[in-house]
């Protein structure tokens, strides 16, 4: 069953074109690759699909409902949660407030509620503390719950991304290069954390990677971008055998 | 309704008075990427200097600008060293801050020295001659003939001289310049120099306008920065273009709002200079 | 006797300084919105107090006013809040989505805007004349008492300061505040994770002035007489050297910060007039401040009880 449908999308920049007629579709529990050579137009098909750009033609739809002209929050609340390519965590918050604030539909998010701590606050505040504690155990980061998340490592930060977006619940999560800068031990142990969420917490996901085998071992499905436009879509190993990626990758980088 | 050439005529001295002072702000923003609260102070300072120097020790108004426009380029440099050098790696924000601290020193420094009250140039009283039913005063017209003359200079100094490509490069591109070799740190002394002469000479041009009183630059600093805004900031030409289409504005709208809110010109310009962001006038903005 | 009474005026305007810290620290410290309108919002707190206050004039030759509500005090008091809050949206709406720097500009012209206006419409704000005769509350209540209606008042400003502090205190450390810090870090991971950035913003602005414009209805009600030059943007500049030298981000420190400001200003009235340069001592003063600003900026960015830790982490990259 399709979750995420992307149709003849379409974006310029000041007359050049960024992205060229790319469609595609995500099912539920599906695990989607986007690969390609720099200027392939992947971050711009990245930023289209979390509203962070307009796309000039196209239409993203998310769940049966129509998301291109939603704002990236609006986006969020709807489940389509991502991260960045460069670990964004906040860095003057402490590790667990930056769980926490992830966490949708909170009753305190209301100035008065927050102030008066009245509305089911506190309960749903312990809930998602409780939520927080579970993640953060996963991902090794228990001990530096009270560090400000400026203070951690390259690796770490990667991870607080990722529980920090989990703890949204995401239906479909977009990984924006989750395994850039991170060590091979480490992309281990995150590619077999996404297969897992798949399997144990029914999530989609879509990922745009520079790490082609990372891409490879995972995916159900790649899509190879080339100029703007998808070149070549399919099974990791059908899309590994065309002919016309391998002629992109080496004719765009040398 | 006919419009009276009279508000053309002083919105033409008005904007040549912001003209001049956007382009001060601008250049020093283009370099040094911040907005500097303290430069409708640095303008008053040089009206100050000018003004000791023509009505205080009685010297002939000439040498006075001179020494208004010379005295605040250095009192920029100055600042510069004891101030903004200690802040080259802090964000935009901080150095607006920063600049707040700077504007209350020498706003209060001014009232200080001088007082609180309104001075005058020693110039000459005469009654304004007319023509073809605008009336005009010598000071007037000598404001606008110094914009065009200033204006002109500034132009050759970014045309035709080193220093003066060098900073529109740096304008652009500040990381690319360094990487090309320009010494940063000389043309932002160069740029407090241009500045803080152009800002002198912007205050000396409003106090001859009006008033001379120390709050005559802050009081003068949005229509200022609505003109750089609406030119592109960081854009000597539409800086120019923005600081006349303000001046002329703002006294043209009297023929429609009381004159009492034809500041709220100069409001309504920044905020749709601001929705025409990052482009302004010419599309040539840094941001 | 007289020195004690002194000190509780200078007391109480310390109170009202810092209900104007606490707004300006939910729009800076919390959030990160550089507000340069805080000057309008105390003013228009102020004059809508005083206008519902008081009745029309009759006599006078320069009464011009031609609008006065005579309410209770508590009437002008939650109107001045309210108004104020109102203005801080209808200003936050147009420029909220603006980068740092260019909001403090829009600010700080709307900000000129508003006292433009008071300073204009006579009819309704008596103009650049003064606006008198603004009741006190209770204040024949008080007189029977056998305390001063100064010192009624330094506790009546006070108690709004404590319960306000503590609202901010909470709602800063709670989900909400989360959101603003978030906002202030970096808005783009806000709206990643579903958090409708121009709301909180908006929410966060018109808060702050409303706490700006119970300030300014306490300041009317304390002083009877208000006119446009009260409420000029060095106003605005003062309050944020105080939240500066507080420490951004705390509302212990934006009080300490305002104490300070204010006694830093008002002690210098106890220097005898006969020492050299008394007649440029509110200007020095002020020189001071500037200089006070600036210091504490370079030597102590986090300020007096500012978080340190928060402001270096992520300063040096993670490996």
């Amino acid at each position: 069953m399709t979750l995420l449908s992307v149709d003849g999308l379409r974006k310029t920049f000041g007359g050049i074109v960024a992205v060229e007629d790319v469609s595609f579709d995500v099912d539920r529990k599906e695990i989607v690759g986007v690969i390609g050579p720099n200027g392939a137009g992947k971050s711009t098909t990245f930023r289209l699909l979390t509203g962070f750009h307009t796309p000039d033609a196209g239409r993203v739809e998310f769940a049966g409902e129509d998301v291109t002209d939603l704002s990236p929050d609006a986006r969020a609340r709807r489940g389509m949660i991502r991260t960045f390519q460069i670990a964004q965590e906040l860095t003057g918050m402490p590790v667990m407030q930056n769980m926490l604030l992830a966490a949708q539909g909170h009753p305190g998010e209301r100035a008065l509620t927050s102030a008066l701590g009245v509305g089911g606050t506190d309960a749903f505040e312990a809930e998602q503390r409780d939520r927080a504690e579970e993640l953060l155990k996963l991902l090794e980061l228990w001990e530096l719950r009270d560090e400000y998340a400026g203070n951690l490592s390259g690796g770490q930060r990667k991870l607080l991304e990722l529980g920090r977006s989990l703890m949204a619940d995401p239906d479909l999560l977009l990984l924006d290069e989750p395994m850039a800068g991170v060590n091979p031990d480490l992309t281990d142990r995150l590619l077999e954390r996404i297969l897992d969420l798949r399997d144990q917490r029914d999530m989609t996901f879509l990922f745009v990677e520079h790490d082609i085998d990372a891409v490879m071992r995972i995916s159900d499905t790649v899509v190879g971008m080339h100029n703007g436009a998808v070149l070549s879509m399919g099974s990791p190993a059908e899309v590994q055998s065309d002919d016309r990626m391998l002629e992109a990758y080496l004719g765009g980088e040398i | 309704m006919v419009l009276d050439p009279q508000f053309v005529w002083n919105g033409i001295v008005v904007g040549s008075i912001i003209s001049v002072s956007a382009l001060g702000l601008t250049l020093i923003f283009g370099i040094l990427n911040f907005i500097n609260i303290a430069y409708g102070d640095y303008m008053a300072t040089g009206a100050y200097i000018a003004f000791a120097v023509n009505a205080q020790m009685g010297l002939p108004l000439v040498v006075a600008i001179a020494a208004g426009v010379g005295g605040m380029a250095a009192g920029a440099v100055l600042v510069d060293k004891v101030v903004f050098e200690h802040f080259r790696t802090s964000s935009p924000v901080t150095l607006l801050i920063v600049s707040i601290g700077v504007a209350f020193f020498i706003r209060n420094l001014i009232r200080a020295v001088w007082g609180p009250s309104g001075n005058f140039y020693d110039v000459p009283i005469e009654a304004n001659p007319s023509l073809f039913g605008v009336r005009y005063s010598v000071e007037q017209v000598s404001i606008i003939i110094a914009s065009l003359l200033l204006l002109a200079a500034v132009y050759v100094l970014l045309r035709r001289t080193r220093i003066g490509i060098a900073m529109r490069a740096a304008s652009d591109d500040r990381t690319l310049t360094r990487i090309r070799g320009v010494d940063t740190e000389r043309l932002v002394l160069y740029v407090w120099i241009a500045g803080g002469a152009i800002a002198g000479l912007g205050g000396i041009m409003l106090g001859l306008d009006a008033q001379i009183r120390p709050n005559m630059g802050f009081t003068t600093l949005i229509p200022i920065f609505a003109a750089t805004i609406l030119g592109g900031i960081g854009d000597p030409k539409g800086a120019v273009a923005g600081g006349f289409a303000i001046g002329i504005l703002q006294e043209v709208s009297v023929v429609v709002i009381p004159s009492e809110y034809k500041f709220a010109v100069a409001l309504a310009a920044l905020i749709i200079g601001l929705l025409l962001r990052p482009d302004g006038l010419f599309g040539e903005a840094t941001r | 006797m007289a020195l004690l009474d002194l000190l509780l005026v200078v007391g109480i305007i310390a109170g009202v300084y810092s209900l104007l810290a606490i707004g300006m620290n939910i729009h800076w410290g919390d959030t990160g919105l550089l507000n340069f309108a805080h000057a309008a919002f105390f003013a228009v707190g102020a004059y809508t107090s005083a206008i519902l206050t008081t009745p029309v004039l009759e006599t006078g030759l320069l009464a011009e006013r031609v609008v006065g509500f005579d309410l209770p005090v508590v009437a002008g008091i939650a109107a001045g809040t309210v108004l104020a809050a109102g203005l801080g949206f209808v200003i936050a709406t147009t420029s909220v989505r603006l980068e740092g720097d260019y909001l403090a500009m829009v600010t700080l012209s709307s900000a000129e805007l508003v006292r433009l206006v008071i300073h204009n419409e006579a009819w309704l704000t008596t103009g650049a004349q003064t606006l008198k005769n603004i009741p006190r509350p209770l204040e024949s209540t008080v007189t029977t008492l056998p305390v001063s209606y100064d010192l009624f008042y330094f506790l009546l400003v006070w108690g709004l300061v404590a319960v306000t502090y503590l609202l901010f205190e909470r709602m800063s450390s709670g989900p909400f505040g989360r959101v603003l810090h978030a906002i202030r870090e970096n808005d783009d991971v806000a709206l990643a994770l579903g958090k409708d950035v121009s709301r909180f913003k908006l929410k966060s602005f018109a808060i702050g002035a409303g706490v700006a414009g119970l300030a300014g209805s306490l300041w009317a009600h304390y002083v009877y007489a208000i006119s446009p030059v009260m409420f000029l943007p060095s106003l605005t500049f003062l309050i944020w050297t105080a939240v500066i030298l507080g420490g951004a981000g705390s509302y212990a420190g934006a009080i300490l910060g305002a104490v300070v400001i204010v006694v830093l200003r008002q002690v210098t009235r106890f220097i005898p007039g006969s020492v050299p340069f008394a007649d440029q001592l509110p200007y020095i003063r002020l020189m001071f401040v500037g200089v006070v600003l600036v210091v504490v900026l370079y030597y102590r960015p986090e300020g007096l009880l500012g978080n340190a830790q928060r402001l270096q982490a992520g300063t040096s990259e993670g490996e």
